[in-house]
């Protein structure tokens, strides 16, 4: 098959995980809801609660670094959610189906990872709207790297997530390895507090040195407010890109080896 | 309920109790989250709280996540009680011998049962970081928890069952866990709450159900000194009481009509 196959395959499969969105009503109103809740009850209340003044340059409370926090957990738990969508896929005998088209495996694994992080990424874009809103920033360059950033970021986790369902092979299993994951990698990033911090406890901030949450998240903060958060982000924005780049590439050749290597129908528990 | 009726809600019980740890890996996921609610947001966040408000946010989360624990778990009955609507598992139940009040107050009673079984960990994880409570403090905690978890988790069943669809069962339920969830003073006290809300949501968080039995385990633990504990305590068996009532009704009511 030539690249052009390709190509069409690799379109098919974004198309057909976007065409699984419809399928989400309750899931959206569930995520729409709680999204409101934490920027208006709990946000508000959590910036009433800390002592930010110090800690970033003045004209910026604690609401401004949480908001970007919100979307980013938010982003990240939606792409992870796929976790379940795949493991229903599974039971329901559709990866069987995947992997019997005439698709090459590497074409299946980047369509799955590109078009399951394009939905994610989908779900999120009205609340990152009202983010840009709550915050009055309408910078349209730093929009649009967020935008991107984003996008490869919900990619890279959905690429991870696609890799260690097929690992897996279990309902149970992944059901309690994505609980705590996302339990743990959200806490363990910046999305709730600085890295200057975190640094007050060692193991947990070299854990959210290497988390790709916290890159992302504070790429967004030092998009929009760079002087405000430059000295508190994890790295320099460069660097962060880089990093978000490295671990979407890095998932998505994983999610690769294991599709092209390791996956074979039946099997699941 | 006469002496045979006690038995028969017993039976459902114990077979809903058997059926609970079929969710082991539900339960796993939950326990990570509440744990790492407190051994790593509440460490790390107790370096950035303004102590004039919350002089130790650990003890003060270990508190509230008490009364958040038996909430969740007590609710998850609502899921099994909503698939059973939807499977028409319901006729099997009701064609068995035994009575309707059996059934319903056996299922209430073990929803709470489950919230009691899995809040246990985290009763000693608060004596050990809050400190032990004196033996009046113990019984009450004990007893704020019983009251807590059989009102969530017959709110749970009435609304789980109030419709057959699914997307609307789930949509019913998420959205009365988060309210419940984030209208409570679990991780803010009401000093904050004060300070940026109208008074009419400050005082609907502080008398949530959920609000109360974190101010009741804040005091048993000794967080708390100053609080009307037998006002907040009446309130609560109130809730309860009411909650309880109303969700057997229509429980009762929701088994042969939806």
């Amino acid at each position: 098959m030539g690249l052009r196959e390709d190509l069409n395959s690799f379109y098919m499969l974004v198309l057909w995980d976007l065409s699984q969105m419809k399928r989400r009503t309750v899931f959206v109103v569930m995520r729409i809801s709680w999204f409101v809740l934490q920027v208006t009850i709990f946000g508000l209340a959590m910036n009433a609660m800390v002592r930010f003044r110090g800690i970033v340059a003045q004209g910026i409370d604690y609401y401004h670094f949480y908001l970007f926090g919100v979307y980013s957990s938010m982003l990240f738990s939606i792409s992870v959610s796929k976790a379940y969508d795949v493991a229903e896929e599974f039971e329901e005998g559709m990866i069987e189906y995947l992997l019997s088209l005439p698709i090459k495996r590497k074409v299946l694994a980047l369509g799955r990872s590109v078009g399951g992080g394009l939905a994610a990424f989908l779900f999120t874009v009205p609340m990152f709207l009202v983010i840009f809103v709550l915050l009055g920033s309408f910078e349209p360059l730093a929009m649009l790297i967020s935008i991107l950033a984003a996008l490869v970021f919900s990619v890279g986790v959905t690429g991870f997530v696609i890799s260690v369902v097929l690992s897996l092979k279990s309902s149970d299993t992944t059901d309690i390895f994505f609980g705590v994951l996302d339990a743990l990698i959200i806490r363990l990033s910046t999305v709730f507090y600085p890295a200057v911090i975190i640094a007050k406890i060692a193991p947990y901030y070299y854990a959210s040195l290497v988390n790709p949450v916290s890159h992302f998240v504070d790429l967004l903060r030092t998009l929009f407010f760079f002087e405000e958060f430059k000295t508190i982000a994890v790295a320099d924005p460069y660097l962060m890109m880089a990093y978000l780049f490295g671990f979407a590439a890095g998932v998505a050749s994983l999610a690769i080896y294991i599709v092209e290597r390791r996956v074979e129908g039946g099997g699941w528990k | 309920m006469k002496g045979l009726e006690v038995r028969e809600a017993l039976l459902i019980t114990l077979r809903d109790i058997n059926r609970f740890w079929k969710y082991k890996f539900w339960l796993g996921a939950q326990i990570a989250m509440n744990l790492a609610d407190i051994v790593i947001f509440a460490v790390i966040f107790n370096n950035l709280v303004n102590r004039q408000y919350i002089p130790d946010y650990v003890k003060f989360l270990a508190t509230g996540i008490l009364a958040l624990s038996t909430f969740a778990s007590a609710f998850s009955i609502g899921r099994e009680v909503g698939i059973e609507i939807r499977r028409e598992f319901t006729h099997y139940l009701l064609s068995l011998p035994l009575s309707r009040t059996a059934l319903v107050f056996g299922r209430i009673m073990s929803g709470t049962l489950r919230g009691l079984i899995y809040q246990a960990s985290f009763i000693v994880l608060a004596m050990l970081v809050v400190g032990m409570p004196t033996l009046e403090g113990f019984l009450l905690v004990l007893a704020t928890s019983t009251l807590l978890s059989a009102s969530m988790s017959s709110l749970a069943i009435a609304i789980s069952t109030s419709t057959r669809d699914f997307n609307l069962q789930a949509t019913f339920r998420s959205l009365t866990y988060y309210i419940l969830f984030f209208f409570s003073n679990v991780f803010y006290p009401e000093e904050v709450l004060k300070q940026r809300f109208p008074s009419f949501l400050v005082t609907f968080i502080k008398v949530s159900p959920v609000s109360l039995a974190s101010d009741i385990y804040r005091w048993a633990f000794h967080y708390y000194t100053s609080i009307d504990i037998q006002f907040e305590a009446l309130l609560l068996t109130a809730w309860t009481t009411i909650t309880l009532l109303l969700a057997s009704l229509l429980y009762m009511r929701n088994l042969t009509k939806i």
